[in-house]
C-alpha cells in the first residue's frame, strides 16, 4: 500500500466499526475516535492507557438486578470497533489476555469486544523506555488482523487473521503484489530498528532470581519510596485485577453490579476475613507485583517491555532497575 | 447465545440455623432442576454466594454430594456478604456461580488412611471428606479426624462430633479433639469422660496421642494459615511425604475462575491462582510457593 493511501484507507474502514487511534492529547497520547487518519499522531511512542481500555473497562456493569425478587438481567454493550495503529507490545499483552480471559471458562463481556474489535497494528521505533526486544515481544508474529510497517513511500502490510484477509480482499484497490525490492527494503528497516534498542533487561533465569531474592532487601528500599498509588497497574497493558460492588439505586430494591480494575499496589487487594491481610505492607505489594510480572505464566511473560510503569510512575521506580537491582546487576 | 460465567444461578435457602455464636449453617437448593442436577462438583469446591445488592463472597461446600441435591455450607458471619445471608429467612432467594477450584483427590486417597485435621472454620470442608470416606468405608483404611476448637461453644457440627466421640472406633473412625481455653468447662466434661479423645492445647498436639504410619497415609487440612506450618513440621517430623499432605487456603476472591487476579500468590517462578490452582495445594507446593503459608 503506497503512503498516499492511507488516508482513504483509513476512511474505508468505517465499514467494519468506529476508528480509534492514537491521538495526541497534551504531553502524551491516547486511543480516541477518529474520522480521519491526519488526527492520528502514528509516530507515537506509548499511550498512557493501553488498548485493554477497550477490552476491560476501568468500570463496567456486569447485570441489573432486583433485590427483592432476585432477579437479574445481563447487560451487554455491543458495536463494533477498528483500534488503528497498535503496537507490537500491545498485540502482545492482549494475547496474554485472551489466554486469561478466553480459557475455558470464558469472560463474555470481554469476549464480546474482542470479537467485535478489529485491531490493525503499526510498526514503532523504541525509545529509552522500550525493552519489548528484551521480552521478546517486539515484533508480532500474531495477534492482529492486519499489521502494516512504514516503509519509504509505503506499507508492508502482513495478514494475521480472517478477519485481516477479508478486510484486504475488499480493500484491495489500495494494494499491491510484494515486490523483491519491498522485502529488501522491509529486511533493512527491521535490521535497523533491532539496534535501535538501548535499554535491555536481561529475562532468562529471571524467575528463579525473583525466586530466590524473595527476602531481598531491595524491596523494602523501593517500596520507601513506593506511593501505593497504583498508577503502574493502571498503565500496564497486561494488568487486570479487578473488584466487584453491588451499586443500590435510590428506591433500595433495584441495582447493578459492576466491576472496576482494580490495583495490587493497593492494601484491599490482599484483604480477608477478620482484618486479616496477606500483603500488608507496601514491601509485600511491590515485591508481588514485580513477582507476577516477571513471572511465566499462561507460557508467556506478564511483562510486554512497554515501559509505560516506569515512565508513568509519580516516584520514579524504574521497572528495569528493579530488577537489574535483583538480579545483582547494579 | 453464549453463556456468562458471571450469572449466578437462583438457589432457595432450605435450611439457615444458628450453630455458634458466629457461625450459622445453611442449606441451599438450586431452583432450577436441571441446573441442580447438573451440578457435580468435587469435594473441597466452593462456590461463590451472591447477595444482590450486597455482594458475592466464596464459601466452601460441606456435604457430599446428595441425592436431593441440597448443599451444605457453614457460614461464619462478620463481613457484608456473610452478615447479609445470615439474616435471610428460609425460603429467601441467593445467587450461586460454581462449583468452582479443584477439590481434593479422593480418587487418588483410596487405599490410604486418612488424616483429616480441622482448625476452626475449616472443618467446613472436611466435614465433606468424612461424610464420603464414612460412607464408602470400604476404600479407606483408618480414618483419624483431629479436630481443634478453642472453647466448646465455638465447635461447629456438634452434635455430629459429639455422637463421633461417643461412638469410638465404632462409629469408623478416630475422632480427636483439643481445646484451646483449659478453664472451659464444658470441654472439661468432655475431657473426663473421653479422656483418650479429648485435650486441651493446640490442634498439633493431639499428634501426641496417635501413631501416623507415613507410607500410607494421607493428611488434609484446613484451618487458620498459622496452622498449615505447624501441622505441616508436625507431619513431616513423623515423615509424611510433602506431597500427601493437602492444604486448603483462602485468599480474597472476587470472579473463582482465574479473571480478577485477587487471589494470585507466590514468586517469580510459582504464580499461582488459589481459585483455579486451588484451593487444594500440597505441602509440597507449600514449601516451593513464597507466600503461601
Ligand atoms: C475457597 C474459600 C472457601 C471459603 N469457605 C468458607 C466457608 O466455608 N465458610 C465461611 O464462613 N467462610 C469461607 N470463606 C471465607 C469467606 O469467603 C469470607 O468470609 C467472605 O468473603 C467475607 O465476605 P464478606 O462480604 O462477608 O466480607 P466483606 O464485607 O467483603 O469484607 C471485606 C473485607 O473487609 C474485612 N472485614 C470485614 N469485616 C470485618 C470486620 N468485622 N473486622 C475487620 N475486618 C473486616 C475483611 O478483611 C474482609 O475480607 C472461604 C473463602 C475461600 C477463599
Ligand atoms: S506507580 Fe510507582 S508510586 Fe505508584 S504504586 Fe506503582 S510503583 Fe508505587
Ligand atoms: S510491567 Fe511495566 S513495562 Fe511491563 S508491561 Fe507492565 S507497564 Fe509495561
Ligand atoms: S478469584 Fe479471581 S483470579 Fe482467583
Amino acid at each position: 500500500m503506497t503512503s498516499e493511501s492511507l488516508d482513504a484507507f483509513v476512511n474505508n474502514l468505517e465499514t467494519y466499526g468506529k476508528i480509534y487511534g492514537p491521538v495526541k492529547t497534551g504531553e502524551s497520547c491516547s486511543f480516541q475516535e477518529i474520522s480521519q487518519s491526519k488526527e492520528m499522531a502514528l509516530n507515537y511512542s506509548r499511550t498512557m492507557i493501553p488498548p485493554k481500555k477497550f477490552f476491560l473497562k476501568l468500570k463496567e456493569r456486569m447485570f441489573i438486578f432486583d433485590e427483592r425478587e432476585c432477579e437479574y438481567e445481563e447487560t451487554l454493550e455491543d458495536g463494533k470497533i477498528v483500534v488503528f495503529g497498535i503496537h507490537p507490545c500491545d498485540i502482545y499483552a492482549l494475547k496474554l489476555m485472551d489466554k486469561i480471559y478466553l480459557d475455558k471458562n470464558p469472560d463474555k463481556y470481554y469476549q464480546m469486544r474482542r470479537e467485535n474489535a478489529t485491531l490493525i497494528g503499526y510498526s514503532c521505533h523504541p525509545d529509552e523506555y522500550c525493552f519489548c526486544q528484551s521480552q521478546g515481544t517486539n515484533y508480532a508474529v500474531d495477534g492482529f488482523d492486519l499489521f502494516l510497517h512504514e516503509l519509504k513511500d509505503k506499507f508492508l502490510v502482513r495478514i494475521g487473521s480472517e478477519k485481516g484477509n477479508k478486510i484486504a480482499s475488499e480493500n484491495s484497490k489500495f494494494f499491491m503484489d510484494v515486490e523483491s525490492s519491498d522485502i529488501q527494503e522491509f529486511r533493512e528497516a527491521e535490521g535497523k530498528r533491532e539496534k535501535e534498542f538501548t535499554l535491555k533487561l536481561a529475562i532468562n533465569g529471571l524467575t528463579d532470581m525473583l525466586a530466590l531474592s524473595y527476602e531481598s532487601d531491595v524491596w523494602k528500599e523501593y517500596a520507601d519510596k513506593c506511593f501505593g498509588c497504583g498508577s503502574c497497574n493502571l498503565v500496564c497493558p497486561t494488568c487486570r485485577c479487578y473488584d466487584v460492588v453491588d451499586n443500590v439505586n435510590m428506591d433500595l430494591k433495584s441495582g447493578e453490579r459492576q466491576r472496576m480494575l482494580n490495583s495490587c499496589m493497593l492494601k484491599k487487594h490482599g484483604l480477608v476475613y477478620g482484618g486479616k491481610n496477606f500483603r500488608p505492607t507496601r514491601v509485600e505489594r511491590l515485591r508481588n507485583r514485580f513477582n507476577c510480572k516477571g513471572s511465566l505464566r499462561e507460557d508467556m511473560m506478564n511483562c510486554v517491555g512497554c515501559g509505560r510503569c516506569t515512565v508513568y510512575c509519580p516516584s520514579k521506580i524504574d521497572y528495569v532497575e528493579v530488577l537489574r537491582r535483583v538480579r545483582g546487576e547494579l | 447465545m453464549m453463556e456468562n460465567v458471571f450469572l449466578p444461578k437462583l438457589a432457595k435457602i432450605v435450611k439457615n440455623e444458628k450453630m455458634t455464636a458466629m457461625e450459622h449453617f445453611l442449606r441451599l437448593q438450586l431452583l432450577d432442576k436441571k441446573t441442580a442436577e447438573e451440578f457435580q462438583y468435587n469435594l473441597g469446591q466452593f462456590i461463590e454466594i451472591s447477595i444482590m445488592g450486597v455482594g458475592e463472597a466464596p464459601f466452601s461446600i460441606c456435604s457430599m454430594q446428595n441425592q436431593k441435591y441440597l448443599l451444605d455450607l457453614c457460614i461464619r458471619s462478620g463481613g457484608r456478604v456473610t452478615s447479609a445471608i445470615l439474616r435471610l429467612g428460609e425460603g429467601s432467594l441467593v445467587g450461586v456461580r460454581g462449583p468452582y477450584g479443584n477439590g481434593f483427590p479422593l480418587k487418588e486417597m483410596e487405599g490410604s488412611n486418612l488424616l483429616l485435621v480441622a482448625g476452626g472454620l475449616g472443618v467446613a470442608p472436611l466435614r465433606s471428606i468424612l461424610q464420603y470416606s464414612l460412607k464408602n468405608r470400604a476404600k479407606y483404611r483408618d480414618i483419624t479426624f483431629f479436630y481443634g476448637i478453642r472453647t466448646y461453644d465455638t465447635m461447629l457440627f456438634r452434635d455430629e462430633f459429639n455422637s463421633l466421640l461417643a461412638g469410638g472406633d465404632e462409629s469408623g473412625c478416630k475422632f480427636y479433639l483439643s481445646y484451646e481455653d483449659p478453664k472451659d468447662e464444658q470441654c472439661l466434661l468432655l475431657e473426663a469422660e473421653y479422656s483418650d479423645r479429648c485435650m486441651s492445647g493446640v490442634v498439633s498436639k493431639l499428634f501426641e496421642r496417635t501413631e501416623i504410619s507415613p507410607k500410607d497415609t494421607y493428611a488434609i487440612i484446613c484451618g487458620p494459615s498459622i496452622m498449615y506450618k505447624f501441622v505441616g513440621q508436625e507431619l513431616t517430623k513423623r515423615d509424611v511425604p510433602p506431597e500427601r499432605i493437602l492444604i486448603s487456603l483462602e485468599r480474597r476472591m472476587r470472579c473463582g475462575i482465574g479473571k480478577c487476579g485477587n487471589c494470585i500468590i507466590g514468586d517469580g517462578s510459582s504464580i499461582r491462582y488459589v481459585c483455579k490452582d486451588g484451593p487444594v495445594f500440597t505441602y509440597w507446593d507449600a514449601l516451593h510457593t513464597k507466600g503461601m503459608i
